[in-house]
C-alpha cells in the first residue's frame, strides 16, 4: 500500500506556531457548553531582558502565570493532513483506503513554558471567567 | 478543504510568533477547535525537506506492517513519540474576504489587509512522528519473486489470465518498503530481469542452460570468452531457440560489458562463472574438500581459474576427523535484517572466527552503526587468552 504525501506549498509553507505547556488547561464548563471560541489567556512578551538576546514571554490562564521563551526547534515540523486520495482526473476514489496525506504548514519555531506556574492572586484576576465559575460551584 | 475558508485558518499564528517586546495577545480555542484526528506532525531534517516538499516523498507498507517513509533514494522507519505536554497548534492566516480571480494569486497582497486575528488554537497535539533512517525491507522481495521464478518452458501466453505471483514494478512499490533506488539496486542485487513487464527470477536450470550453451558455443566458434560479440551470441542461441532477452540477461548476469560504444561486447566474470559451478558441484551436499576441488576444476572453462577464494560467504568447512569437508552455504539465502541474519548465523553453528564470520556479515548495513557496533551488539565475544583467536557466538 502507498500512500503519497503532496505539498502544493512550493519552497514556502504557511508557518503554523505552537505554545507547548507542561501540564494541562483545564476549562470550568458546563458539560453543554463548548469551549470553541473560548478565550485560554493571554500571551505577553515582557521587554527584552538585558541578560539574554532571547525574548521572554509569560502566558497567563485564568490566575497562573507561566514563564518561557521562544524556541528554534532543532528539527522543523510539518503538519500533514490525512485526506482521502484524488486520481488524474481529480475525483475522489470511492474505496475508503485510498488515502492522500498532505503538507498544509511547517513549524520552525515554539513558545516552550516549562516553569512552574506562578499564582497571581490579586483583584484583577478574581473577575476572571475561570475563577468566577470555579467559585460558583 | 474542511476547516480552512476560501482565505486561511483565520488561526493567526504570525501574531504568535512576530509578537514584540512590550506587547501581548489573547489566545483562544478556534472556532474549529477538535480532536482533528486527520492531522499529523511529522517532524523533518532540514535535509529532507526539499524532497518533501516537492512531493517525492510516499509512505509504505501494509496494514500489519510499521510504515515507512520513502524518498527517492533512501527509507526511514516512522515513529511515533508521545508527549505529556499540551502542545496547543496554531494555524495561520486571516480570513480575507473570497477574491476576484485576478487579484487572488499574489500571496503579497494579502498581507496588506492584515488586522489583528486572535490566535486560536485548532487541536492539541498528543505527540509527533519521528523519522529514523533505516535499511531498505528487501527480504520480501525476494520471497515475492521466487513464488514463480521464470523457465524457459514457462507458457506465459496461456498463463497471462492467471497473473498470480506476477509483480510489475508498480506492483513491487505497493509491496516493498524501499526507495525506488534501493528497489532497483535490490533487484540488482538479485540478478532479477523485466520479462514482457513483470520483474522475474530466472531459474538456476535455466541459467545454467543458457550459461553451458554460450561455452559450448565458444568452443565451436572459437569465440573469446572475454571479447563475446552481443550479436552473434544472441542470434546462434536464438537459432536454438533461446530468447534474446534470457541471452542478454544471462551475458549481464555473468559477465561485464566492455568495449567501446558501437560495439557491444561482453566478457565473462572468472568469479561469477567460477562460483556458478562450484555450487553444481556442491548441489548434492557436503563433500571432501579434495573431491569437490577436482569436480570443480573439471567443470570451469578452459581459460579459467578456479580459486578457494572466490568461495568466501557461499561455503563452510568443517573438521570431520582428519578430512575437510565443504558444503554451500550462501549468503544471499541468509535474512537481510542484523537481528535475524545472525540469528541464523548461530543456529548454523554456535561458534564462529571472525575469519570465518566476517564474510557473512560484510553486507549488512544498518544506518549509524559500524560493523564493531554490529558485532557488540549481536554476539557475545570470548577470548580465554590474549593468544588464542576471539570466537563470537549468540548473545
Amino acid at each position: 500500500m502507498q500512500i503519497r504525501v503532496k505539498c502544493n506549498c512550493g519552497e514556502k509553507c504557511p508557518e503554523w506556531a505552537i505554545v507547548e505547556l507542561q501540564g494541562v488547561v483545564e476549562s470550568q464548563l458546563a458539560t453543554s457548553d463548548q469551549i470553541n471560541g473560548l478565550e485560554i489567556g493571554h500571551l505577553c512578551c515582557p521587554s527584552l531582558s538585558s541578560s539574554s538576546s532571547q525574548p521572554s514571554y509569560t502566558f497567563t490562564v485564568g490566575y497562573h502565570e507561566l514563564s518561557g521563551t521562544k524556541v528554534q526547534l532543532k528539527k522543523p515540523l510539518l503538519v500533514l493532513k490525512k485526506k482521502a486520495a484524488v486520481d488524474a482526473a481529480g475525483t475522489e476514489f470511492s474505496s475508503s483506503s485510498a488515502v492522500e496525506l498532505e503538507v498544509i504548514g511547517i513549524i520552525r519555531q515554539k513558545i516552550l513554558f516549562k516553569t512552574r506556574p506562578k499564582a497571581l492572586i490579586s483583584r484583577k484576576n478574581i473577575s476572571s471567567i475561570k475563577i468566577l465559575r470555579f467559585l460558583e460551584v | 478543504m474542511e476547516g480552512e475558508t476560501e482565505g486561511g485558518w483565520g488561526g493567526g499564528a504570525e501574531s504568535v510568533l512576530n509578537l514584540v517586546p512590550g506587547s501581548s495577545v489573547p489566545i483562544r480555542y478556534h472556532s474549529l477547535f477538535g480532536a482533528h484526528d486527520d492531522f499529523l506532525l511529522l517532524e523533518a531534517d532540514e535535509a529532507l525537506l526539499p524532497d518533501i516538499l516537492h512531493s517525492r516523498v510516499t509512505i509504505r507498507g501494509q496494514t500489519d506492517e510499521e510504515a515507512v517513509l520513502c524518498t527517492p533514494s533512501a527509507t526511514y522507519a516512522m515513529k511515533f513519540v508521545g508527549t505529556s505536554n499540551s502542545v496547543f497548534l496554531i494555524p495561520p492566516g486571516e480570513p480575507i474576504p473570497p477574491c476576484m480571480k485576478d487579484t487572488c494569486n499574489d500571496s503579497k497582497s494579502n498581507t496588506s489587509a492584515v488586522h489583528e486575528v486572535v490566535p486560536s488554537v485548532i487541536k492539541v497535539a498528543s505527540g509527533n512522528m519521528e523519522l529514523v533512517l533505516v535499511a531498505p525491507r528487501l527480504d520480501k522481495l525476494k520471497f515475492l519473486l521466487n513464488e514463480r521464478p521464470y523457465k524457459l518452458d514457462e507458457d506465459v501466453e496461456t498463463d497471462f489470465q492467471h497473473n498470480r505471483s506476477l509483480y510489475r514494478w508498480q506492483d513491487l512499490l505497493e509491496q516493498i518498503q524501499a526507495s525506488e533506488q534501493e528497489l532497483r539496486d535490490g533487484l540488482k542485487a538479485l540478478s532479477a530481469a523485466e520479462i514482457d513487464g513483470f520483474w522475474r527470477i530466472i531459474d538456476e536450470k535455466t541459467m545454467d542452460e543458457i550459461l553451458n550453451m554460450v561455452l559450448n558455443n565458444s568452443i565451436l566458434h572459437g569465440w573469446r570468452l572475454n571479447a563475446l560479440k552481443e550479436d552473434e551470441v544472441v542470434s546462434i542461441l536464438e537459432a536454438d531457440g533461446y530468447p534474446r532477452n534470457i541471452t542478454l540477461h544471462c551475458l549481464a548476469t555473468f559477465g561485464n560489458m566492455v568495449g567501446s560504444s558501437g560495439c557491444s561486447l561482453w566478457s565473462l566474470d572468472e568469479k561469477k562463472v567460477c562460483l556458478h559451478f562450484a555450487l553444481q558441484a556442491l548441489g548434492g551436499g557436503k563433500m571432501k574438500l579434495e573431491i569437490f576441488l577436482q569436480k570443480w576444476r573439471h567443470r570451469v572453462p578452459s581459460g579459467m581459474h578456479a580459486d578457494l577464494k572466490m568461495l568466501e560467504g557461499e561455503v563452510l568447512y568443517e573438521k570431520l576427523g582428519f578430512e575437510t569437508w565443504i558444503r554451500a552455504f550462501r549468503v544471499s539465502a541468509l535474512p537481510s535484517t542484523p537481528a535475524e541474519r545472525f540469528a541464523a548465523l548461530f543456529r548454523e553453528r554456535p561458534r564462529w572466527n571472525w575469519k570465518d564470520l566476517e564474510p557473512y556479515i560484510r553486507d549488512l548495513h544498518v544506518p549509524g552503526l559500524s560493523s564493531e557496533g554490529l558485532l557488540i551488539k549481536y554476539t557475545r565475544r570470548s577470548q580465554p587468552r590474549a593468544d588464542v583467536e576471539p570466537i563470537f557466538s549468540a548473545r
